[in-house]
């Protein structure tokens, strides 16, 4: 009896150091992760001083934004529509892109592993690619305007959305697709008749999303001469014109939120 | 049921297809033509054209040919690079962080002092979500000079106005009922946030937290194009200076980067939640 | 109700001859299974949950290939080509507990997708269907009762309904034989014997052949021209609901302790 007493004791107390060392090992970890902010911190000028510093500075360029200068609406009328366009077309580029490969690399669809492979691969590589990277490809090959703009939303987000597709696609309720099958339905007839009307709803909710992202990415796509209202803000910018930065940012603003309340509205009626 | 009557019932519901099928002919057509109105005269007014397109495949071809062979010797350069680039995006995600946990409870309508905090914060989180990152470090380029230091504050004012509001949506999602108990036992509001809302939230905040690094290290790549530091400014400096051999190197190593990145928090974020 | 007898005389259908089926090499979900099915009878598969009633029905359908054995329709052998599976598919009418409309679809398309394996792939990419097609299935939904909901979306519709439609989704492929698993297996008593009498007026008119999985022995008693008892992949009795004693049900469902079910206590 007494020793099981103490087996317990000894055991309660086994644990405890264990704690102990647990707790060290785990103040040990946590050392390890500050000093390693700290080397970040340090490789990015991030001084506690300069943060402080910084905060007055900026504060003073927003101010100095304030009044905007309303009759620049004029010149960024134009740039911004044509933003919106850049979007718009970016995300049909980017269902067109994004579908076929999208509905390829999903494996309720695709049997064969390296047809899948082969797609997930691809969407991979153009959705690590960023815009504007995309963007200096292609305004070296079409030449500078919105168009090379478009092009390159559309295979950055092909990319993003296609993948979101193939999981939108492997999501779907399996029934309708196994009932279609057991009627005879060729493969494609069953894509057509039980996939796609079950996915849609989840592909508009992710084309609005991207959509909207396009939009504020759309903004600065300009600065490497691919259209849009980049090119105005970064001239802007250099010509440290701050009340007509002020303007394009309430612009931005103002689209941005349109666009969020719009697609928040279609969203609602969706399903 | 009589053959008559049964027949009959046929016919009318053929009747009635066939005037829904007009209907739905009438609509569809008239939506078509207003897409495809719309289409047009964006892709007239962004000069969209196919033509321009394969014309254009001999330039890109070039340009391409033009990057290749890529130069690994100029990978030792771009160490340096690489890892501002991480330190960039992992700053700024800290602070973002940071920021938006306050940020968040005076975003939310349940947490919200006042209607007018609420509405305010809302309002500044959208601002700084519209607003690229590359557009405020072009402003803190101008402001704090060039360097790493701008594109840290970029990112972080960015992903605060992102992560602010995912987890302000979620503490206004959150389930009352613990909530209530809480209250129900007199602690103070403090107390319930910390204790009642705050549990609820944070696996999914740190999962959000996971992706949101992930996207900053995304944009971080880039935002050395308008001189806040990482490995844009190395790819937009060799173009310039039309070492396209270099330029190569430079979109492979941020190509690699994100693909590792991708893979690392995709692994971390299953984890956590 | 038909007489036992009436059936006798008429040809055999579809024979299944030792079929056998695992997943995987060690869930013997079917293990030599022989049914001889006669034209135009209403045959009710009856077994626990578990018993391989679904898996039968997939073999006979080939949504999933039989490990071993025969199936023959109208003496033809289905098994291992999988060259014309279409056209072996479209001649099976299947329905399934759970409806498995397509509940974005109005019911008319539901019901045409029935005639999709008639029909090139490419004319229905448009969702563009022949009047003839929309004509069989209306008059699909109409033997059904259903054709005043025709314009509906699935969705819109109640458990019996949904089953309803699917029933005449199965009905337009101008089937010889319907498999119905667990039809109505979803559904509250008075619905399931609506939706069982539908399913049984229906195809007596058209002369088609049904296979019925219940789990429910007061439905099989009540609308099985013949019974089929099934247990653990096995076929374990065969006659009508005359002979289907309490000591034989036992034997279907109470036969292992560990065959027990929540689910047959109906
Ligand atoms: N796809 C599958 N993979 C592995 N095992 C399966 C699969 N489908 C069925 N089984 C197994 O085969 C056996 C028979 O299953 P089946 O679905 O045919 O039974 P059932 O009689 O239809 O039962 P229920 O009344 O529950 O529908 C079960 O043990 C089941 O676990
Ligand atoms: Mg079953």
């Amino acid at each position: 009896m007494s020793t099981n007493v103490q087996a317990q004791t000894q055991s309660i107390f086994d644990e405890l150091a264990a704690r102990q060392t647990w707790r060290f090992k785990h103040i040990v970890y946590i050392a390890l992760i500050g000093a390693f902010l700290a080397w970040c911190a340090d490789g990015v000028n991030l001084r506690p001083r300069e943060v402080f510093n910084a905060v007055p500075i900026i504060a003073d360029y927003f101010g100095r934004m304030w009044p905007p200068k309303w009759g620049f609406v004029e010149a960024i009328w134009k740039p911004s529509i044509e933003t919106i366009y850049v979007a718009l077309w970016g995300n049909v580029i980017a269902t067109i892109v994004g579908l076929p490969l999208g509905i390829l690399a999903a494996s309720t669809v695709t049997q064969s592993r390296i047809l899948r492979g082969g797609a997930m691969g691809i969407l991979n590589v153009f959705r690590s690619i960023s815009e504007l990277i995309w963007a200096i490809l292609f305004v070296a090959a079409v030449g500078l305007g919105p168009f090379p703009g478009a092009l390159a939303l559309g295979m950055n987000y092909g990319g993003i959305l296609g993948r979101l597709y193939a999981e939108a696609i492997e999501n779907v309720d399996k029934g309708p697709i196994e009932a279609m099958e057991a009627t005879g339905a060729s493969k494609l007839q069953v894509i057509m008749f039980a996939i796609l009307p079950q996915a849609m709803p989840q592909f508009v909710t992710y084309n609005l999303y991207w959509f909207e992202v396009g939009v504020r990415s759309a903004t600065v796509l300009g600065m490497v001469g691919a259209g849009g209202i980049g090119f105005e803000l970064i001239t802007s910018i250099r010509l440290f014109e701050w009340r007509e930065v002020g303007v394009i940012l309430l612009f931005i603003l103002g689209m941005v939120t349109i666009i969020d309340m719009t697609s928040t509205y279609i969203r609602g009626r969706l399903y | 049921m009589g053959s008559v009557t049964f027949e009959d019932a046929v016919n009318a519901a053929m009747r009635l297809e066939a005037q829904a099928r007009t209907r739905r002919y009438i609509k569809l057509s008239a939506w078509a033509a207003l897409a495809v109105a719309a289409l047009w005269y964006s892709a007239h007014q962004i000069k969209f054209s196919l033509a321009a397109v394969i014309h254009g495949v001999p330039f890109m071809w070039d340009f391409i040919t033009r990057l290749f062979p890529p130069d690994l010797g100029y990978l030792t350069v771009l160490g340096g690079a690489t890892v501002e680039t991480v330190q960039i995006a992992i700053w700024g995600t800290l602070l973002a962080i940071i920021f938006s946990i306050p940020l968040a409870f005076l975003g939310a309508r349940n947490t919200s002092p006042h209607i007018v905090v609420f509405h305010l914060t809302r309002l500044l989180l959208n601002s700084l979500r519209a607003i690229n990152e590359l557009v405020f470090a072009l402003i803190f380029v101008s402001a704090v000079g060039l360097g790493p230091f701008a594109g840290v504050l970029a990112v972080a004012l960015h992903a605060t106005g992102m992560l602010a509001k995912f987890c302000a949506e979620e503490i206004e999602g959150v389930d009352k009922g613990q909530v209530e108990a809480q209250m129900a036992t007199g602690a103070s509001r403090m107390q319930v946030i910390l204790f009642g809302v705050a549990p609820q939230i944070v696996p999914q905040f740190i999962g959000y937290a996971i992706y949101r690094l992930d996207v900053s290290i995304r944009s971080a790549t880039v935002l050395g194009l308008v001189g806040a530091g990482g490995l844009g400014f190395s790819l937009i400096q060799t173009m310039k200076l039309f070492k396209y051999h270099q330029t190569a190197t430079c979109i492979l190593v941020i190509f690699l980067l994100v693909l590792i990145s991708d893979w690392i928090c995709g692994k971390l974020r299953r984890r956590v939640i | 109700m038909l007489m036992p007898g009436s059936t006798q005389s008429a040809p055999t259908i579809l024979s299944v001859r030792g079929l056998s089926k695992s997943y995987s090499g060690t869930i013997h979900a079917l293990r030599g299974i022989d049914i001889e099915v006669k034209e135009g009878e209403f045959l009710v598969i009856l077994g626990p949950s578990g018993a391989g009633k679904s898996t039968l029905m997939r073999c006979i359908n080939r949504l999933v290939e039989p490990t071993d054995g025969k199936i023959l329709h109208n003496d033809v052998e289905m098994t291992g080509k999988r060259r014309n599976l279409r056209a072996v598919r479209r001649q099976f009418g299947m329905v399934f507990q759970q409806f498995n409309l397509v509940k974005r679809l109005s019911v008319l398309t539901n019901v045409l997708t029935g005639r999709l394996a008639y029909r090139s792939t490419w004319r229905s990419l448009f969702y563009n269907f022949s009047k003839e097609d929309k004509r069989i299935a209306i008059e699909c939904l109409a033997r059904v009762n259903m054709d005043h909901k025709a314009f509906q979306r699935a969705d819109t519709l109640s458990g019996g309904e949904q089953q309803r439609v699917a029933i005449a989704r199965a009905l337009a492929q101008q089937p010889t034989i319907i498999l119905a698993d667990e039809p109505v297996a979803s559904l509250d008593p008075k619905i399931a014997r609506q939706v069982l009498t539908y399913l049984k007026q229906v195809t007596q008119e058209l002369g088609i052949t049904v296979l019925c999985n219940l789990h429910q022995v007061e439905y099989t008693r009540e609308f099985a021209e013949r019974i089929i008892g099934m247990s653990r992949g096995k076929v374990v009795f065969e006659g009508t609901a005359a002979d289907l004693t309490d000591e034989i049900l036992h034997r279907i469902y109470y036969r292992d302790p560990d065959e027990q079910d929540d689910k047959d206590h109906s």
